[in-house]
């Protein structure tokens, strides 16, 4: 069985014949594989076509972009921000910025992906994709607050698939923590396919940190492309719960010397939620460092996969790689994978990795019950207590207390 | 206040208890001594409602029966179990914890929920009553504590909570003499006469802090004999083989 697509480039406004040529070279490219099942070796823990299948009769990608929603911005928190609906850009405000210091504009369609894959969500992407944006933090300039990217989501978006290109360039030396926040009280169907592009540059820091906000009936890909210069520090955290179904690939090459990244994931799946992160570290220069810390929560019938790969050039002596994946199994009927793989040329390396997955303590509960608390209450004390351990290595208590709030809103269902 | 009446509880279609008669009177500390294995502990887990018991005969807790109440519904009704092994829990943070703790058994009793603020400054005072350092208020809760401080701990959750029925299940074990000192202090300062104890212990030595009332020894599941303090002077030095 197939669902019907109704995919079409000349919905797409502004291009030029050329482009238009291109497109068309990869939608036929798309329709030749499809949308990934688990035939495919990357996708055996996530039958996207089984999963479509089931939840879409059609899918198109007409869209528009007209914002219907009033933005609500979040108080108590200093920030800047970006507002997109739909991925395309309707306003920004950086009022604790110096304004020459920042770019931001529509993502320019020209700029090529380049993305050596034979990944048929990446070929439907460079199909169809419209909106998205292209930052630029300027030279050894460090934001003074967070940067938060509200993603609204329109009401008309039942079957329909939003693809979105994201840039974003770290200049040397420069330093932004990037909060994407995705707030769709949409109940339609749909799918956003989003691929994302980062480069650092020597000594630049970028925190990109993914929050889903309230429970969605979104059907989300994303791949982030991080590449990093010298000394440069990218640091990911997923607070993604309440997706319907979240997959998030993240590649990061670490191209120079004492460049370094981390992954930091706190799950609650509910309901027959299903989220999938696949990470893939190329260690390409000397010295450099890598940490994940992957937790997951799996409730009722959920599903959480994790499949994360070190790959060390022969290069690369002195790599210093570490991956950890801890899954806590509330409901029998969940399910969790991981898959970690170690692919390792140079000789001087310290690479290790673990993957456990337990049950919520029942002695633990009891006590808490012998305080007063309900067994409910207890358990998502427990579940607050194994997940917010990501959050131990942010120093900004501000910035802390931000997601901690969040953490708990998704340990709550949202 | 509590009374039980022919108190039966079997784990692993094994008899603990096997018929235990107890009335505890507002004001009034009771303590139960006994051997290893007499049923002392599973007499304070039935209290505090922990499963996997198969229970027979009675327990009213101020004419309610104990038996129809959850674990945390006796919690809020006010009953308090002090641990012999107080958990470590990683990741919960003290301080949310007993805020949490609190609140859960405030609300059931129909008092208005404390804001956090107002939360810290009656948990810093309660913790310096009890020579409690702030520091492990912060920490996760009981991670890396030591006996003591866990046995504290414990303490402060019972002066934090007011409960009207105190159950302490071996709290001088692994004391030290000061922090038994502190430990008994938190005892006697609470104790009033609306309130009463239940102090199991295998030893005399906390019942020097803290005068108990009545002495009840347990020996293979059934009391064999009730008496004063005085009785506990005289176990110290006679042992348990000689009551038969």
């Amino acid at each position: 069985m197939k669902q019907s697509y109704d995919f079409n480039i000349e919905e797409i406004k502004n291009l030029s014949q050329e482009e238009k040529i291109s497109r068309k070279k990869s939608l036929d490219l798309f329709n030749k594989y499809g949308f990934p099942s688990k035939q495919v070796e990357d996708w055996k823990f996530t039958d996207l076509n089984l999963i479509l299948n089931k939840n879409f009769d059609i899918i198109s990608n007409e869209v528009n972009f007209e914002s219907n929603k009033e933005l609500e911005v979040i108080k108590n928190f200093e920030h800047n921000y970006i507002f997109l609906t739909n991925g395309k850009i309707i306003s920004t405000s950086f009022p604790h910025e110096e304004k020459r210091k920042i770019l931001i504009t529509d993502f320019d369609k020209k700029e090529k992906t380049n993305f050596d894959s034979n990944n048929s969500l990446i070929l439907l992407n460079d199909a169809l994709s419209s909106g998205g944006f292209s930052l630029e933090i300027a030279k050894n300039y460090k934001l003074k607050k967070p940067l938060i990217v509200y993603n609204y989501f329109s009401d008309d978006l039942k079957n329909k698939i939003l693809n979105n290109k994201n840039s974003i360039r770290m200049n040397e030396g420069s330093e932004l923590t990037l909060i994407d926040y995705n707030d769709g009280k949409s109940q339609s169907n749909f799918i956003k396919n989003t691929i994302d592009t980062v480069i650092l540059n020597e000594n630049s820091i970028l925190k990109n940190i993914l929050i889903q906000n309230s429970k969605s009936n979104g059907h989300f890909y994303r791949y982030i492309k991080g590449s990093l210069e010298g000394s440069s520090n990218f640091e990911n955290y997923i607070l993604s719960s309440g997706l319907k179904l979240n997959k998030i690939e993240i590649e990061v090459n670490l191209n120079k010397d004492n460049s370094s990244c981390s992954i930091y994931s706190a799950l609650n799946l509910l309901g027959d939620q299903h989220q999938e992160i696949k990470t893939r570290i190329n260690h390409n220069s000397p010295n450099c460092k890598s940490y994940q810390k992957i937790k997951n929560v799996l409730n009722d019938k959920s599903k959480g996969v994790y499949q994360g790969k070190i790959f060390v050039e022969k290069i690369a002596q002195k790599t210093d790689a570490y991956q950890l994946s801890k899954a806590l199994i509330v409901n029998d009927e969940a399910e969790f994978d991981a898959k970690p793989e170690l692919e390792i040329y140079a000789d001087d390396v310290k690479c290790s990795h673990g993957s456990t997955s337990g049950s919520i303590d029942s002695d633990a509960v009891h006590y808490l019950m012998t305080r007063g608390i309900s067994k409910d209450e207890a358990v998502k004390l427990l579940i607050n207590g194994f997940l917010n351990e990501i959050l131990e290595n942010i120093t900004n208590s501000e910035l802390k207390f931000f997601l901690e709030e969040k953490l708990e809103r998704q340990i709550n269902g949202h | 206040m509590l009374k039980i009446q022919n108190l039966k509880a079997t784990i692993n279609e094994k008899l603990i208890l096997k018929g235990i008669n107890l009335d505890i009177k507002p004001g009034e500390v009771h303590a139960i001594m006994g051997p290893n294995g007499s049923g002392k502990s599973t007499l304070a887990n039935v209290l505090s409602g922990k499963n996997g018991y198969k229970i027979e005969g009675e327990i009213y807790f101020d004419n309610t029966n104990l038996n129809d109440l959850k674990i945390e519904e006796r919690a809020q009704k006010g009953i308090f179990l002090a641990f012999q092994y107080p958990l470590e829990i990683p990741g919960v943070n003290t301080n949310n914890f007993l805020k949490t703790s609190l609140n859960s058994v405030r609300k059931a009793r129909g008092q208005k929920e404390l804001d956090t603020l107002t939360f810290l400054k009656l948990i810093k005072e309660k913790a310096k009553e009890l020579n409690i350092d702030e520091k492990f208020l912060s920490r996760q809760l009981n991670v890396g504590f030591s006996g003591g401080e866990k046995k504290k701990n414990e303490i402060l959750q019972m002066k934090l909570l007011e409960p009207k029925l105190s159950i302490l299940d071996e709290t001088d074990s692994g004391l030290d003499i000061d922090a038994l000192r502190i430990v008994a202090d938190g005892v006697n300062s609470y104790k009033n006469q609306e309130n009463a104890f239940l102090i199991i212990t295998h030893y005399q030595r906390l019942l020097d802090y803290i005068k108990p009332d009545f002495i009840h020894v347990l020996s293979a599941g059934k009391i064999i004999k009730t008496g004063n303090a005085d009785l506990g002077e005289q176990l110290e030095k006679t042992g348990y083989a000689n009551l038969g």
